[in-house]
């Protein structure tokens, strides 16, 4: 219970449920979109820079291959888990659930970013190597919600200029670029840029989270497709794939601070990298209703209650089974 | 005074990810450009909508095309079956335009 407390009490997510209220209340309030665009970008850049940084100081081991393959292993299986359940008790067609599967399997940035720095507040930090983690699994989960869609379809599974897509994703090409240049820089060549990337970093994830929450709570109360049954979904996939995500860490003998980012990382629903892929490769398939899951459900519920609580799963179950 | 020729003017509004494969069909038909016009938000038969530069799947772009109506006719036909699953709204309107040879 502190450490939710501690959460809510945390600015980014004082700011994130100022965004909802407004939007609940019909507010005005508004981030242009270029601004929150520009705000993402550099959210990407300081979070990349700061994890190549970090392991530029720490060293590479073999914990890193590890929660690699790790990630890798959730991101690729999480929409195989989820698709029947979609299918069964969300009653959605193989196309809808394939792709909001896509969207469970890969992974939100501004979750895993949020998290850091809520954790990093109480001294709780996860390995820098974790950026080079939530990228990995960004796009994978794509390929398995595609094959979900159209196995059944015969045809070509993926077009070749959606392999570009995947392989060029924006995202995962300047999260994995300044990961890079983080690792290139080293502590001393990242001086001089540091006011930029860290001393405003809190203060523009704040602004961007009050963004996120004008954007959630919209999403919710506009969606058309989103049923009781869907949303109750969007809260039990985080719950489970969180979990799985922590006992995986657990496993693969990451520290208990880089076992909650697992949990955060598998548990977190994508809306940044998967949408577009899935607009573009499955034209057909309900946007407003995977957005709706992603954004207008699963995002808050992590920022408010999934971060403390994986947290505290990996705190319980890393002294546990980790030593096993 | 200007000389003026009839050509057809067909503004197709299309989900921006879904933009490129557009531009493929036109340039099939033998159209041989277009334009893009930003567009900031509305609502339809699937509800509101708004710009959407985050994740860019519900963001909206204006395609527009000018072309003879050979050409004009056969970009049509490649659209028809895509309406329904790109959630197309196509206008199609004759217009007046200089150089025609461009078109």
């Amino acid at each position: 219970m502190d450490q939710i407390a501690t959460s809510l009490m945390s600015p980014p997510v004082l700011f994130f449920v100022l965004g909802a209220l407004a939007a609940a209340a019909k507010s005005d309030l508004a981030v242009p979109e270029t601004i929150a665009k520009g705000m993402s970008l550099y959210l990407m850049a300081a979070i990349g820079l700061k994890g190549g940084v970090e392991v530029s100081r720490a060293g590479v081991d073999g914990q890193l291959g590890l929660a690699l393959l790790a990630g890798l292993g959730l991101s690729f299986a999480i929409p195989f888990l989820v698709a029947p359940i979609l299918r069964r008790l969300g009653r959605l067609d193989r196309v809808n659930a394939g792709a909001v599967a896509a969207h469970y399997g890969s992974v939100s940035v501004v979750t895993f970013v949020t998290a850091n720095q809520i954790y990093a507040g109480s001294g709780f930090l996860a390995a820098g190597f974790m950026v080079a983690v939530l990228a990995a699994m960004e796009t994978p989960a794509i390929l398995s919600g595609l094959v979900i869609a159209r196995r059944e379809a015969g045809g070509r599974l993926f077009e070749p200029r959606l392999l570009h897509e995947v392989a060029f994703n924006g995202s995962v090409v300047l999260l994995l670029g300044s990961f890079a240049i983080g690792m290139l820089l080293g502590e001393d060549g990242y001086q001089p840029i540091l006011p930029l990337f860290t001393t405003g970093f809190t203060g523009v994830l704040c602004l961007f989270l009050l963004d996120m929450g004008l954007l959630a709570m919209r999403r919710l109360m506009q969606t058309r497709a989103l049923t009781v049954r869907l949303a109750m979904l969007g809260v039990a996939f985080p719950l489970v794939n969180g979990t799985l995500g922590v006992l995986a860490g657990v496993l693969v003998g990451l520290d208990a601070p880089s076992v909650a980012v697992l949990g955060v990382l598998a548990a977190s629903a994508s809306y940044i990298a998967v949408p577009a892929a899935m607009r573009l490769s499955l034209p057909q398939a309900d946007a407003g209703l995977y957005l709706a899951m992603s954004l207008g459900v699963t995002f808050p519920f992590n920022i408010v209650l999934g971060i403390p609580l994986f947290r505290w799963l990996a705190e319980t179950l890393t002294p546990m089974l980790g030593a096993a | 005074m200007t000389e003026m020729t009839r050509r057809e003017r067909i503004e197709v509004l299309v989900d921006a990810p879904l933009v490129r494969k557009l531009a493929e069909l036109a340039q099939e038909a033998g159209i041989t450009g277009h334009t893009l016009w930003r567009v900031t938000g509305g609502s339809g038969t699937g509800g509101a909508w708004s710009e959407d530069l985050l994740s860019g799947a519900t963001a909206k772009c204006l395609f527009l095309v000018i072309a003879n109506e050979e050409r004009a006719e056969t970009f049509m036909a490649a659209l028809e079956p895509l309406l329904d699953s790109h959630q197309l709204i196509v206008m199609r309107s004759a217009v007046d335009v200089v150089r025609a040879a461009r078109f």
